[in-house]
């Protein structure tokens, strides 16, 4: 659609709400030449339903397992990411996964799954996988890569002692590839491990390293956190225990909460889930953090917090905290925090980002523990990830930032050190910074072999000459393994499948290379039989595999001697750089991460959480910097770093987002794939990584950033584009007050409906919804996990352009105080400072639904226990329903989105729910499939757990209750009765069964009292 | 201008208005009660089968309950077909060589499944559960017809959802005990108009007409 239209026709613009044109017929066709189309489309459809069924086929089993067939079962297993395992419960119908779960049992999920692990299963079942063992781009066969990588034949090639053996590996928590590593340094002593932490796994270990002398695993204890002050960190979203931490945040955020409310202050560049929890919520740019920590340091020591160990150290902080002034911040957020964590000294947490330089976590666990923190809300383990401590701490003392491990490859490399290399993990050629040159030092390594889920940027930078070989990565769900959660509890990873393609996994290679030929199942019993103890060992592996945990926490180490005197250099060297300086943020996406689900269709399409971005990228700028550089979303701007490397540069553009860091750009990484395989990436998006250089590398944080228009234009795909809610928050989305305000005047409704009879619920039971906004952090977790329930299909970037996109349930998200001019393109207005507001939306199963008024054929009705029911195959496609549904959460297929998947992604399909086609109109159904299974279940005389919808069981915050209203046990009572209580439109009358909790925020009183409630 | 035509053909100029007047009624009437009849739901028809010999009457005749062979049937929404190792215990000893058995062989040979022909179906967008209609005293009869007398099973009821409704509409009708339920040529020791409601209350059996009762 053209930015601009005429005007002049009597078309005024509807408002930002409606993209401009929207009210103009389409173009491209004469309604005459529509009309003769359709005409004749409509005939010839008549006769398309004239075929008889297809005759099908019933294939029994030869010999029957113990299982009922079409009974799913469900297996524990654990997902690795970032070196961290998550616990999960997958379901399997008849053989094949289909959808994945938290495990209530595991310390890191406790019931939760969040959005990729969620979309894994799509990604088993990609059809672009590789399914063959390649040796220069041919196919070859394991055993022939079994043959050449035998020790002996490694040790006449790579030394006797592997002195030109390399490996890189992901970090990784796994006690079998430990205990495997180890055997093989044994083997080979001088073979070299490098890791790749692209995800900069190391960063919290450089924080604790510089903080007290040596690595450790910090925990942090949210739920009985009072105070919250969070510098530039998402330990509500993607963290590796986020899910955990987030659940035991929002256990606080709660209005009615028994403990209390905590009160989060979060300073951060750049919105995230962790900052929609915010009382208050600075715009800080990231390089500015350690600054506004040493402004907080100062703060407290200024309030009375002792610093007895350090008494210049002391005088330093207080003619810090005297001058002030000159921070480009608001020294009311400095204050107020402060105070605050004075007040609850012992009962607050400081948690500052990993991608964040050493120092400034450093300052974090220091604050911690001169506040009296450690020890109570915040405690300390030995590292999960040990080796890659030794990394952090050796670059702590160097006091240089943790080298990732493609520089210490390419150094090695550079050396001509480096005969085989096995790279069991990452994608180095992608994220290694530009400088280090890998990509051409990799083709000239004799004997590369990679372990890769697909062939991608290193299989191409590795080329087809030399001895490249290229194996087949198997899935977690095709693999046997272990790995640890963030408290150190380890869990079990077992397959649910043979793997597609016979893929292989990474410590398969590390037991070849130490001469062990075993199944990596036998290697694992082994390894456990010898941690759990060979009596009763069967008993304890299958309590193992069914309970999906082998053990426990790591323990508490005491809290060690801080060293204080290291502040005093940071007090110099953390200063607010220059304003008007630009800076990226370069930090792996919120879909796609590192780039390694970039092949994943419903992570593509899922709408980036608050700024809405379908299957694209851009860089992120706010308000005030777009009005500064005249820009307006969808410019296209060439960002350039001048660096060492000679200065590299990239167009992208940029989109104008509420809520970012002025005088900085948040360009997610993990786009711009090039990869042979990853056909569905290529061309979204542009690589990030280009910008990084090695020393910003670990941080992400790149000052000094060119930034050129070039006059190109790109038309961003958003979900939503509007931020106002123009003046109708109370009515769309409340804030506590204006609930509570309605509440204790009844209102009045704008129009008496008196045509419907008031509702008589028949059913024994009555389904309903809860959604508690003051837990929401817009994760998005929710709207993947319906997209794998229900068989969503997805529709493409071209057609969520047209506002076709299909998913079931979304995030909408408003600013409480923006104008309206803010939202226009154009004019950027007053979003700088904004109060989000989150908003879940999805079928409100309305008792008065006016959808159902106005279907011709019937096809969506009411049921007995209060569901609105959608019948697909009686749906004729008028979308009347869709145009008489207030919520817009109706949903038509305007194409046979499901009639062209590949073979294996059917394989991901629910069975239990419809496969929908052309022409037929669908929404939410409250999981309608399992609680007609659930009352089954309960019909046959069996137990069955309560019902839980796809969105509430993923649910890391349980925002969302769901449950029959006559059952007085449901946990969707909770809070529907309160004054914090809203139905969305009620004044329309529609009486939906969905009800939201209002957010409530906890303003610190020393805060200027904003209109939205926070500052 | 002359007439086109002779005033003779009047009435038939009027009785082909009338025709085609009725034609607009019959025609979509005619189609709607078409696909209601055996031809087009399938009502009546046998599928072939790879073990073509197969005979259920026999198997009934031995007092085979329905459930040793579709064990799915009071566990689960399928019915489920036998494992084909199934076939062995009792056919080992006798029959197993014979020609009517090369399926079955082949199959434990190859360790394949041997593909049998669906003869009840169902389409795609109804989710129909077995477990709970058996468990509510609906007879494998009532759907299935007297499998007791067919050797390939044919399909005995239309199967349309005007069938379903009939009885989902009115369930007592059709429920027997529980006990009952595999019995072939069942009838009811006292009449249905008493012992069904009877039932429906002890089994807690409702109308359910719900469209998602089915359709999900």
């Amino acid at each position: 659609m053209s930015g601009a239209h005429p005007q002049e026709d009597g078309h005024r613009p509807r408002g930002p709400e409606f993209p401009p044109g929207a009210d103009q017929p389409p173009e491209g066709m004469s309604r005459r030449a529509f009309l003769e189309l359709m005409g004749a489309a409509l005939a010839l459809a008549g006769a398309s339903g004239c075929f008889r069924q297809p005759r099908e086929k019933i294939l029994p089993y030869v010999v029957q397992p113990e299982l009922t067939p079409g009974v799913p079962r469900y297996y524990a297993t654990a997902m690795e990411l970032d070196g961290y395992a998550t616990g999960l419960l997958v379901e399997s119908h008849d053989g094949r996964p289909t959808k994945v779960e938290g495990n209530p049992d595991h310390p890191a999920s406790i019931g939760a799954a969040g959005l990729w692990a969620q979309a894994s299963v799509l990604g088993l079942y990609d059809p672009m996988r590789p399914r063959s063992l390649r040796r220069n781009g041919r196919r070859a066969a394991w055993g022939m890569l079994a043959q050449a990588l035998a020790p002996a034949a490694l040790a006449a090639r790579a030394g006797a002692r592997g002195a030109g053996l390399h490996l890189l590996l992901e970090p990784t928590g796994s006690p079998l590839t430990a205990a495997l590593l180890a055997r093989l340094r044994a083997r080979f002593p001088d073979a070299r491990v490098h890791w790749d932490a692209g995800g900069n796994a190391g960063g919290v270990y450089h924080g604790t390293a510089l903080a007290f002398g040596r690595p450790l695993q910090p925990h942090y204890d949210f739920a009985a956190a009072d105070v919250v002050v969070v510098l530039d960190a998402d330990p509500f979203g993607a963290e590796p225990n986020a899910l955990r931490w987030a659940r035991e945040a929002a256990s606080r955020r709660d209005p009615e909460a028994r403990t209390g409310m905590s009160r989060v202050w979060v300073a951060e560049p750049t919105p995230t889930p962790t900052g929609m929890y915010a009382d208050h919520r600075l715009r800080v740019r990231a390089g500015d953090v350690g600054a506004l920590a040493m402004d907080l340091l100062a703060a407290l020591v200024a309030l009375g917090t002792s610093v007895t160990a350090a008494r210049e150290l002391a005088a330093a902080l207080r003619a810090r905290a005297a001058a002030g002034g000159d921070a480009p911040w608001n020294p009311a957020w400095v204050r107020g925090a402060a105070a605050d964590l004075h007040a609850a000294a012992g009962r607050g947490i400081v948690i500052a980002g990993t991608h964040q330089p050493g120092d400034v976590q450093a300052a974090a666990h220091l604050l911690n523990h001169l506040l009296g923190n450690t020890g109570r809300t915040v405690w300390y383990t030995e590292p999960v990830l040990p080796e890659v401590a030794d990394a952090a701490r050796a670059a702590a003392t160097a006091g240089a930032p943790t080298p990732p491990g493609a520089a210490t490859l390419a150094q090695a490399i550079e050396a001509g050190a480096v005969d085989t290399l096995m790279i069991l993990g990452g994608n180095p050629a992608l994220t290694a910074p530009a400088e280090l040159g890998l990509p051409r030092a990799l083709a000239r390594v004799r004997q590369v072999v990679q372990l890769a889920a697909y062939r991608d940027e290193t299989t191409a930078a590795v080329g087809a000459g030399g001895d490249h070989w290229f194996v087949p990565a198997a899935h977690y769900l095709e693999r046997w393994g272990d790995g640890r959660a963030w408290d150190g509890t380890p869990a079990l990873v077992q397959p649910l499948v043979q793997p597609l393609h016979g893929g292989h996994d990474a410590a398969e290679l590390v037991a070849l290379l130490a001469g062990e030929r075993s199944t990596v199942h036998e290697l694992l019993r082994a390894e456990w039989r010898g941690r759990a103890g060979a009596a009763g060992f069967d008993g304890w592996w299958d309590a193992a595999l069914r309970r999906g945990v082998c053990g426990t926490a790591a323990p508490r180490v005491a809290p060690p001697a801080a060293r204080l005197e290291t502040v005093a250099g940071m007090l110099d060297r953390l200063r607010p750089a220059p304003g008007g300086a630009l800076e990226a943020v370069l930090r792996p996406d919120a879909k796609v991460h590192d780039g390694r689900f970039a092949n994943n269709a419903w992570l593509q399409e899922m709408p980036a959480p608050l700024t809405t971005l379908s299957w694209d990228q851009a860089a992120l700028v706010s308000p005030a910097t777009a009005r500064r550089l005249g820009l307006v979303s969808g410019d296209v701007v060439r960002l350039d770093v001048s660096g060492a490397a000679g200065g590299r540069a990239l167009e992208v553009p940029v989109l104008v987002t509420p809520g970012q860091a002025d005088d900085c750009l948040a360009l997610p990484l993990g786009y711009g794939r090039r990869g042979e395989d990853e056909r569905l990436a290529r061309g979204v998006g542009v690589d990030g990584y280009a910008l990084r250089t090695a020393a910003t590398a670990a941080s992400g944080i790149v000052p000094g950033v060119g930034l050129a228009r070039t006059g190109a234009h790109r038309d961003l795909v958003l979900t939503q584009h509007h931020w106002s809610l123009l003046d109708r928050a109370e009515e769309i989305v409340p804030s506590a007050a204006e609930a509570g305000a309605q509440h204790a005047t009844p209102p009045a409704p704008r129009r008496q409906l008196t045509i419907f009879q008031p509702v008589q619920p028949q059913g024994a039971d009555q389904w309903a919804m809860t959604i508690d906004l003051a837990r929401c952090t817009g994760c998005s977790a929710c709207v993947v996990a319906c997209q794998a329930e229900n068989n969503v299909p997805v529709v493409g970037r071209e057609e969520v352009g047209k506002g076709r996109e299909m998913h079931w349930l979304r995030i909408d998200r408003y600013t409480r105080d923006g104008s309206d001019a803010a939202d226009a393109a154009d004019a950027a207005g007053s979003l700088d400072d904004p109060d989000f507001a989150l908003q879940p939306m999805l079928c409100q199963h309305c008792e008065k639904a006016p959808c159902e008024y106005v279907c011709p054929v019937a096809a969506t009705m009411h049921s007995a226990d209060g569901l609105n029911e959608m019948i697909y195959n009686r749906c004729v496609g008028t979308r009347f329903c869709s145009n008489n549904c207030p919520y817009k959460v109706r949903r038509f297929n305007w194409f046979d989105y499901n009639g062209e998947v590949a073979a294996t992604e059917a394989l991901a399909k629910n069975p239990d729910v419809t496969v929908r086609g052309r022409g037929v109109m669908e929404k939410c159904t409250f999981c309608v499939q399992r609680i007609r299974e659930h009352q089954i279940a309960r019909e046959l005389g069996q137990a069955p757990p309560p019902v839980l919808t796809a969105c509430q069981q993923a649910c890391p915050t349980e925002a969302i209750r769901f449950g029959s209203l006559t059952d007085p046990a449901s946990p969707v009572h909770g809070g529907r009765e309160s004054p914090r209580a809203f139905s969305a439109l009620a004044e329309l009358g529609t009486a939906p069964r969905v009800r939201y909790l209002a957010q409530r925020r906890n303003p610190s009183p020393l805060m200027r009292p904003a209109p939205g409630g926070a500052a | 201008m002359p007439a086109l035509f002779p005033p003779r053909t009047t009435p038939l100029a009027r009785a082909m208005a009338f025709g085609l007047g009725l034609l607009v009624i019959a025609l979509p009437v005619g189609l709607m009660w078409w696909v209601r009849q055996p031809p087009v739901t399938g009502q009546g028809r046998t599928a072939a089968q790879p073990v073509a010999a197969f005979s259920h009457r026999l198997h009934t005749r031995f007092r085979i309950d329905c459930r040793f062979c579709h064990a799915g049937a009071e566990r689960a929404a399928d019915a489920g077909l036998p494992a084909t190792t199934m076939c062995v215990p009792c056919h080992e000893p006798v029959w197993l060589s014979g020609r009517e058995f090369a399926a079955v062989r082949q199959s434990l040979r190859t360790a394949r499944p041997i593909a049998w022909n669906r003869v009840n179906r169902v389409p795609d967008y109804v989710f129909f559960n077995h477990a709970i209609h058996v468990n509510k005293g609906v007879g494998c009869e009532t759907c299935h017809g007297r499998v007791d007398r067919m050797d390939l099973a044919h399909q005995a009821a239309p199967l349309t959802m005007g069938w379903c409704l009939d009885c989902h509409q009115d369930p007592a009708k059709q429920l027997r005990p529980v006990s009952a339920v595999t019995e072939m040529g069942y009838r009811p020791a006292r009449p249905q108009a008493e012992l069904g409601p009877e039932l429906a209350r002890a089994y807690h059996v409702r109308p359910l007409t719900d469209c998602t009762t089915c359709h999900r």
